[in-house]
């Protein structure tokens, strides 16, 4: 609702030709010329905070991640702050010590930050590609269900269950992503699922 | 209360009581002004950002013209506030109960630019400074109210600047005084960069470290003075949420920063009083004008009004 269009030029547009300020109207432009040319030395330090979800349990506070740097313009963005959203009518601004700690687990040389596997035999992990994993999962997941998967009780009763299985999903999504998991994972029989619905 | 079967502790233990994990916060909506503080502080602040400041001279002047705002209080008549049948219908349609553009200017409001006028003119004011307190003293009566008008209205003659910020600053006494005497509860808010009393756009936003509100951000109307709770990371123009930013002078002040909005290239300043609560809102804008200049340079337009800044 505010007035958008620079008071400066709209001054400009008015009057008898005069560009002018309220300082200098007082007397005092020297001083208004001189911040003038000393500002154009002036560099400009850029933050952005943008509103998260904690990603540890299901309370799902809000965080405000604070950071350095414009991807857009090729730049690294670095996150360098975190605190609780105020505005966040779960948490209203507080985070517990895990939560508190979050920019530590962001930047945790240990964090994993690609797909892992550990073949059969091997005594260590090896980075692969989302592709290869969601293969593997997909063709492993489709081995076992088609091994273990129950259609009917011994009474003849219709039951589509597939028991060998859980399925582990995130405690901080919205409803809509919590709608899709169940659909997903129920649609194919999984009994066992955990979302974390609980602290 | 623990649930039937649930453990309880053992014999005398004492229950667990919640853990402190940081203040809640739980801001209210709108806060009125204080007429008895706001200029006060407003004036010791700019006495306080003047000594070596490259706009010396001019923090000097406007506070002594705050201090104005503040010393001619105890002589003003009451304002009249809008019939109650009015101040309903502005409640009941979320519009400002005293609009400033439905006030009509009263006789309070011609006393309040006079006394202004008289208590400026025994000051100590630089003789340049004068000059306007000459020309609005000739304008006469009607002049001066076609003045107030003005600026109600936001159409500033060019070659009348200074003129006009002294009607501006008695505007500002008169619908503080005004704001001061609603009912907060009946205050609705009427858009993010909107004050709820008169309709008025802020100076500028500030997170507050208040007792309760700790970290809440509440933006300053320009005329009143009401302050106003918006949520955080939101452009106080259009609204957005995306792309919103915030810029401090490198190696300068970093409690004072422009929140950029993307999607309109605008920016209202952002104070950090919970870090500084020193800092106030009318007074810092003008100090950090040199963020204004290195901002504006970059492309992005100022928002925000500051009657001390006309021009900008």
């Amino acid at each position: 609702m505010n007035v958008q269009f620079s008071r400066r030029q709209f001054l400009k547009g008015t009057g008898a030709g005069v560009a002018g300020s309220a300082i200098g109207a007082f007397g005092f432009g020297g001083a208004e010329v001189a911040l003038a040319q000393a500002a154009h030395a002036f560099k400009l330090s850029k933050a952005t905070e943008t509103r998260n979800t904690c990603p540890y349990c299901s309370v799902s506070c809000g965080m405000i991640l604070y950071s350095r740097g414009d991807v857009k313009k090729g730049e690294k963005a670095e996150i360098f702050h975190i605190e609780g959203d105020v505005d966040n009518p779960v948490n209203r601004g507080t985070l517990c010590p895990k939560g508190a700690g979050a920019l530590d687990f962001i930047h945790s040389k240990q964090r994993v930050t690609r797909p892992m596997h550990r073949k059969p035999g091997s005594d260590k992990f090896e980075p692969v590609t989302w592709d290869f994993a969601m293969e593997r999962i997909a063709k492993l997941m489709k081995e076992d269900r088609d091994a273990n998967f129950i259609e009917k009780t011994r009474d003849g009763v219709t039951v589509n269950r597939w028991p060998t299985m859980g399925f582990l999903a995130g405690c901080a999504t919205s409803n809509e992503a919590g709608w899709l998991t169940w659909k997903a994972v129920r649609g194919l029989g999984i009994v066992a699922v955990d979302n974390q619905a609980r602290i | 209360m623990p649930r039937d079967g649930s453990r309880r502790p053992a014999g005398d233990a004492v229950p667990l009581a919640p853990m402190d994990i940081g203040e809640v916060a739980n801001p209210p909506f709108a806060v009125l002004p204080d007429p008895g503080r706001v200029f006060l502080v407003r004036s010791e602040r700019f006495a306080a950002l003047a000594p070596g400041h490259q706009l010396e001279p001019y923090l000097h002047l406007l506070s002594q013209i705050t201090r104005a705002q503040h010393d001619i209080l105890g002589e003003l008549p009451e304002p009249v506030l809008p019939s109650p049948e009015r101040l309903a219908l502005a409640r009941d349609n979320t519009m400002p109960p005293i609009s400033t553009g439905q006030i009509a200017l009263d006789e309070t409001a011609d006393r309040t630019f006079d006394a202004l006028l008289k208590t400026l003119a025994a000051a100590d004011l630089a003789e340049t400074s004068r000059t306007a307190l000459e020309a609005v003293e000739k304008a006469g009566p009607d002049g001066r109210r076609n003045m107030m008008q003005a600026v109600i209205l936001d159409e500033i003659p060019g070659d009348a600047i200074a003129e006009h910020v002294l009607a501006a600053a008695a505007v500002q006494v008169l619908f503080t005084r005004l704001a001061a005497r609603l009912d907060v509860e009946s205050l609705k808010r009427v858009a993010d960069g909107a004050c709820p009393s008169c309709g008025g756009a802020p100076v500028a936003s500030a997170v507050v470290g208040w007792e309760g509100a700790h970290g809440t951000r509440f933006c300053t109307c320009s005329i009143c003075a009401t302050q106003w709770n918006v949520v955080r990371i939101k452009c106080l123009v259009c609204s957005s949420e995306k792309g919103i930013a915030y810029h401090s002078l490198e190696g300068g002040q970093e409690t004072v920063m422009g929140e950029t909005c993307e999607a309109c290239d605008s920016y209202v300043k952002m104070l950090h009083q919970h870090k500084d609560p020193s800092l106030e809102p009318i007074a810092d804008d003008v100090a950090s004008l040199a963020l204004d200049l290195t901002l504006t340079k970059e492309g992005w337009t100022r928002a925000s009004v500051n009657p001390f800044l006309m021009g900008y």
